[in-house]
């Protein structure tokens, strides 16, 4: 069998850290002497290996046999001290002293993380302000508050806590998997494609374990379970032989779950990998409903595939099983803890996602030998062991000095867009397009917007593991001059001023109407004046479009008043009507968009709404309270005048602390203080500043 | 001095595997030709006629039938009368007068044949027009533009290298598809396209747009205080050179190019027949200033513009309105600033329409417009269905020949081709080499060769080039 382990075996090198006990000359030696007999070869005793320090650390039946960095607590020095019983070595002489003082010295000498064993890492630590910002952006995606900085337990516990969070920790990994699992929120493709979102988020949110999280990928059954991920991204039309959706199933499922690339051989053999035409048509046949006709760059071989599986090695599925086994069949040797290549290439994303780059570069190709193979399979071997928890895995990574030291990583498209929201309060609503509640909503759930693709947010054609990080003189342009951000700037800084108002609730939503008519009857007791609007929804060509009311009228107690038709208006229209002192109480009418804008070239898709005040065209659609809003997914955002007091350095330490995790220096604060002399607009470009500085942008 | 010099060719990183480099040595020997004609330009529009432009209502007229009552649609080839042009044997439609009288510039392809790629969908067939794939693919892959752009760099490099005007990216149910092929793919997003949907917007798109100048100014004074303050080497980092390379656009002379009220009226109101018109004049200020790949598009939005599923004779008039005026125009501008010879302009669409035929004629594919056996009303006279056999391409300047007639089509339906078919990797290989880009130039993703024309099999057309 293909040896899929083979680093376990391999030999600890010796570090470039300076340390007094070396575990190849004296460690090794002694313990192979000593155990050897019977913790070594193919079967050691109780499961328990001693050739490596991996072997070590993954230990046997009763648990890991060292603690790095803690003699008292490792069983192995239990063990030979008798501490505990069974002595070892068992039914033979007991080490010397000196010997057991070498194995403990040897042991407390070490780094107490795994991880930084594997490394031989010494590096210090980055302060608790910066960990803690880089934890809550790698775990929510989102900056701590002044306030989440103050309170920092330990940063185990502040792990624990941000972990903890699952609407958090969903809200930001999605991202992630969408990029691999080619989701997205707000697209449409003429051709065959379906989101997978509410299950995925719903996995994350449970941290379904990463091998069940697969099976329900490749083996969809329930009607809950993410049958988008198969079905892929298609488009209507004839189809290349090597882009059918069984074939896209096989190289997306080979590439994101083990790192293997079938692309080239989807058409013909590779001449740069060993992998043929029929290792991905045996893949694919795995997810097809009848045999499949192989095709060589889209001709006819005449020959047939049967399910065979990338390595055949771990089994297979009879040629006459029904597709339904033959899916299960797949599911289950992905995910088989003997393909150990699966956990290598999810412990591999993991570790590049948290780190920067991954143990194996670049990281689709698992084929190629790791920069660290023995750290490689430690952490699939403890991701494996402790059940393919993501989180485990996740905390395993972050509470190492390996991710605590000094680093470069730039926020993503997604992290720059919330953290912005989140600091200025200013979020995007989502809006529904039936009558309903606007809500404000990670940057995720929405489309994607010329700022965010700018900063890297993918268009999901294809499957993206590696986001391009670079950057450029467009994305630039953006980041000074474009709309979006400019207006997300514009309004979050009268936001944290406390200077913008509560924009008005209407009185009437139609949704989104194409052709029906549709009655409206509304309460406008009390009301100064009625206001009737009618905005364009992305008509195809909104210059055609004409909509407005008819049968409207006014009703009150003194008779009913009716107003004029307004079925001919142009889109957008809005009409207003004083009310005051009048007596009217409802306002009744119908909406109606006209025939002739009933074309193919017009579609015609528009509002309506009735306001009994002037409205703010930015929010129109109705939403929610703030309060009702998850207080943990929007942390609330006070307004930052009310942090002034004296001076303007309260609510400027306050900003700086949720930007920077740090105090502003004075000459920062009298910068800053320049900026607030010119009022919102001062703050607005103040923001800028902030937003736009690498210290900012990056995780440091 | 050479007025024309040859690009330098870049093979990134094709030395690693020997049959990568036999490939790359493949690369210059095409230019290396003695006989063949030097490649002459350095700048490319695309005017892109968005939707399916019918080519017999247009560049290829067939016989003429004017609308009445009853009418038999398999008699309709043509809704107009074929007019006279500058060259004796090419015959254009009626309504483009203005572009008949510099058909003496122009080289004009009939026989351009798309991919036969089934079902109908525009944003397919244009994305594979743009990248020379059709979707799916594997690898996100690059626009031609963000091709030319990687490849011969920036002319000019206070302006982007490649500009595109004119689509809204959000466009309903296609908008996702359109948004796929508007990128530089795996080339990266330094080549992507720079994005102006109104060419009267242009200028706030590389001015301050949001804030005065003032304050515009004095934010980025402060700004870099601010991070001399933080003690940051940032004027390393890359961060911070594209902020200085997008300021530096932001204030430079060259934006001026982008902005359209500075054309004298009457140049501004010849141009004016549309924002595809001011797009043209936008492109032609972008070119003179050094604008490597300029696309204009009349816009692509579903049953839209060239998209005519529907009356469409009433409305190919309007269209043909938006685009003669200012396209002759833009050809004899750059004429006039001796720019022509060095700008080629190509003229294209994703297919072609006809009356009957859904798809090819010999593979007819799902009909999408209803075409009634008599036609009674004037929306059922035009044509209305996606001919993928054949449509016209028009090129101007680039070291194109003037007057030249090539290929053509039958003049009874199906108006299937008859001499000298040109498939999308032969036309794409034939702007390459105007380009001086070799048409089996590869770039590397994933290990792999990906050539800028399909497989690296396409053949430019030399005998469109004039000999000089």
């Amino acid at each position: 069998m293909r040896k899929l382990w083979p680093a376990l075996f391999a030999i600890a090198a010796a570090g470039a850290a300076p340390r007094n006990i070396d575990f190849d000359r004296e460690v090794r030696p002694l313990l192979a002497a000593r155990c050897g007999s019977c913790h070594g070869g193919d079967k050691p005793q109780a499961g328990l290996a001693m050739g490596a320090l991996a072997d070590l650390l993954k230990g046997g039946q009763n648990g890991p046999a060292i603690v790095l960095g803690d003699s008292r607590g490792s069983l192995l020095i239990q063990r030979i001290t008798g501490f505990k019983a069974p002595i070892m070595p068992f039914g033979g002489e007991p080490l010397s002293d000196s010997q057991i003082d070498l194995l403990r010295a040897w042991i407390d000498q070490e780094p107490a993380h795994p991880i930084d064993r594997l490394l031989h890492l010494t590096a210090a630590p980055v302060s608790d302000a910066l960990f803690a910002r880089r934890a809550y952006l790698d775990l929510w995606g989102l900056p701590p508050t002044p306030e989440q900085l103050t309170d920092f337990p330990s940063r185990e516990a502040l792990l624990d806590r941000l972990l903890a969070d699952r609407k958090n920790y969903a809200e930001h990994w999605i991202s992630f998997w969408n990029d691999l699992l080619r989701n997205d929120e707000g697209v449409v493709y003429h051709g065959t494609r379906q989101s997978i979102s509410t299950w995925l988020l719903q996995a994350l949110e449970d941290n379904l374990p990463y091998d069940r999280f697969v099976q329900a990928l490749l083996n969809p059954t329930a009607p809950t379970d993410p049958a988008g991920f198969l079905i892929g991204v298609n488009w209507r039309g004839d189809i290349n032989a090597s882009q059918t959706p069984v074939m896209q199933a096989a190289q997306n499922s080979a590439q994101v779950f083990l790192g293997v690339n079938l692309k080239c051989n989807s058409c013909h053999d590779s001449f740069i990998s060993r992998w043929k035409l029929k290792d991905a048509y045996g893949l694919a046949s795995f997810f097809a409903e009848t045999e499949l006709s192989i095709y060589r760059c889209d001709m006819p071989t005449g020959e047939k595939s049967q399910p065979r599986f990338l390595f055949p090695e771990l089994g297979g599925v009879a040629p006459d099983a029904s597709p339904a086994e033959r899916r299960a069949a797949a599911a289950r040797l992905f995910t088989t803890p003997e393909n150990t290549r699966f956990a290598r290439t999810a412990v591999n994303r993991i570790w590049k996602r948290l780190l920067g780059s991954g143990l194996v570069e670049p990281i689709d190709e698992m084929d190629r030998p790791p920069q660290n193979p023995e750290l490689l399979d430690w952490l699939a071997s403890d991701f494996v062991a402790h059940h393919y928890d993501l989180k485990f895995l996740i905390r395993r990574i972050m509470t190492s000095r390996a991710y605590q030291a000094p680093t470069v990583r730039r926020l993503t498209a997604e992290q720059f867009a919330d953290s912005i929201s989140a600091i200025t309060g200013e979020w995007r609503l989502l809006e529904p397009s039936k009558p309903g509640v606007a809500t404000p909503s990670r940057e995720w759930r929405l489309k994607s917007t010329p700022l965010t693709r700018a900063l890297g947010r993918p268009i999901r054609d294809q499957v993206f593991t590696d986001r391009n990080h670079e950057a450029t003189t467009l994305q630039a342009l953006e980041l000074a001059n474009g709309a979006t951000l400019s207006a997300l700037l514009h309004r979050g800084a009268r936001r944290l001023l406390g200077e913008l108002p509560p924009s008005p609730q209407n009185l009437f939503d139609s949704g989104i109407v194409r052709n029906e008519k549709v009655p409206v009857d509304v309460d406008i007791s009390g009301a100064p004046e009625l206001r009737l609007l009618v905005v364009d929804a992305d008509s195809y060509d909104r210059s055609r479009v004409i909509a407005g009311w008819t049968e409207a009228k006014l009703v009150g107690p003194g008779g009913a008043t009716t107003l004029p038709d307004t079925t001919n208006l142009r889109v957008p229209s809005e009409l207003v009507f004083p009310l005051t002192g009048k007596g009217y109480t409802r306002f009744q009418g119908t909406i109606v968009v006209d025939k002739a804008s009933q074309q193919s070239d017009i579609n015609p898709r528009v509002r309506f709404f009735v306001f009994d005040q002037a409205p703010d065209p930015e929010h129109l659609v109705r939403f929610g309270d703030r309060k009702e809003a998850d207080s943990s997914l929007l942390p609330p955002s006070a307004p930052l005048r009310s942090r002034f007091g004296a001076g303007q350095a309260g609510g400027l330490s306050y900003l700086y602390q949720h930007t920077y995790a740090r105090n502003p220096t004075p000459q920062e604060l009298s910068i800053a203080q320049e900026f607030l002399s010119s009022g919102p607009e001062g703050l607005e470009d103040l923001l800028w500043t902030l937003f736009l500085s690498p210290e900012f942008l990056y995780l440091h | 001095m050479d007025p024309f010099p040859l690009p330098r060719i870049p093979v990134p990183a094709l030395t690693r595997r020997a049959f990568l480099s036999a490939l790359a040595a493949s690369a210059p020997r095409l230019l290396a030709s003695p006989t063949a004609p030097r490649p002459r330009a350095d700048t490319l529009i695309l005017l892109w006629m968005a939707g399916g432009m019918a080519q017999t209502e247009t560049f290829d007229p067939k016989r003429y039938t004017p609308f009445e009552p009853g009418l038999d649609p398999n008699r309709v080839l043509s809704t107009f009368r074929p007019i006279d042009t500058a060259v004796d044997n090419i015959k254009i439609s009626e309504g483009l007068e203005r572009l008949a009288r510099v058909m003496d510039r122009a080289t004009l392809i009939r026989t351009n044949r798309v991919a036969d790629i089934g079902f109908i969908l525009h944003s397919r067939n244009q994305s594979n027009w743009h990248t020379g794939y059709a979707p799916p693919q594997t690898v996100a892959c690059p626009h031609l533009g963000s091709v030319m752009a990687k490849t011969l760099g920036p002319k000019n490099p206070d302006l982007p290298a490649f500009v595109d005007i004119g689509q809204n990216l959000e466009i309903g149910a296609e908008s996702d598809a359109i948004k796929a092929f508007h990128t530089a793919g795996f080339l990266g997003s330094e080549y992507g396209p720079f994005l102006i949907y109104d060419p009267n917007e242009a200028a706030a798109a590389v001015r301050p747009a949001h804030l005065s100048e003032d304050r515009f100014r004095q934010r980025y004074e402060r700004y870099s205080r601010l991070l001399e303050a933080q003690g940051s080497a940032y004027q390393q980092e890359s961060l911070a050179r594209s902020l200085n390379n997008a300021h530096r656009l932001l204030s430079s002379p060259a934006a001026q190019a982008f902005d359209l009220s500075l054309e004298p009226k009457e140049i501004y109101d010849t141009y004016n027949t549309s924002r595809f018109g001011l797009g043209c004049l936008l492109a032609r200020r972008l070119t003179e200033a050094g604008t490597r790949f300029i696309e204009v598009t009349t816009e692509y939005i579903p049953f839209r513009y060239w998209d005519t599923h529907e009356n469409g004779h009433e409305r190919t008039i309007a269209l043909k309105r938006t685009i003669d005026a200012p396209i002759s125009q833009l050809v004899l501008d750059l004429e006039e600033r001796g720019l022509l010879d060095r700008t080629l302009i190509v003229v294209a669409t994703e297919f072609g329409r006809d009356l009957i035929v859904e798809g090819k004629p010999e593979k007819r594919v799902k009909d999408q417009v209803t075409v009634p056996d008599r036609i009674l009303e004037p929306k059922h006279y035009g044509m209305h269905r996606h001919f993928t056999e054949a449509c016209s391409v028009l090129l101007f300047g680039g070291g194109v020949k003037k007057g030249f007639l090539y290929g053509q089509t039958a003049d009874e339906r199906p108006c299937k081709i008859v001499d000298k078919p040109v498939s999308i990797e032969d036309l794409h290989a034939t702007l390459y080499y105007a380009m001086g880009i070799p048409p089996d130039l590869a770039y590397e993703v994933e290990k792999r060769p990906f050539h800028v024309t399909k497989d690296g099999k396409g053949k430019p057309i030399l005998d469109l080039f004039a000999q000089v």
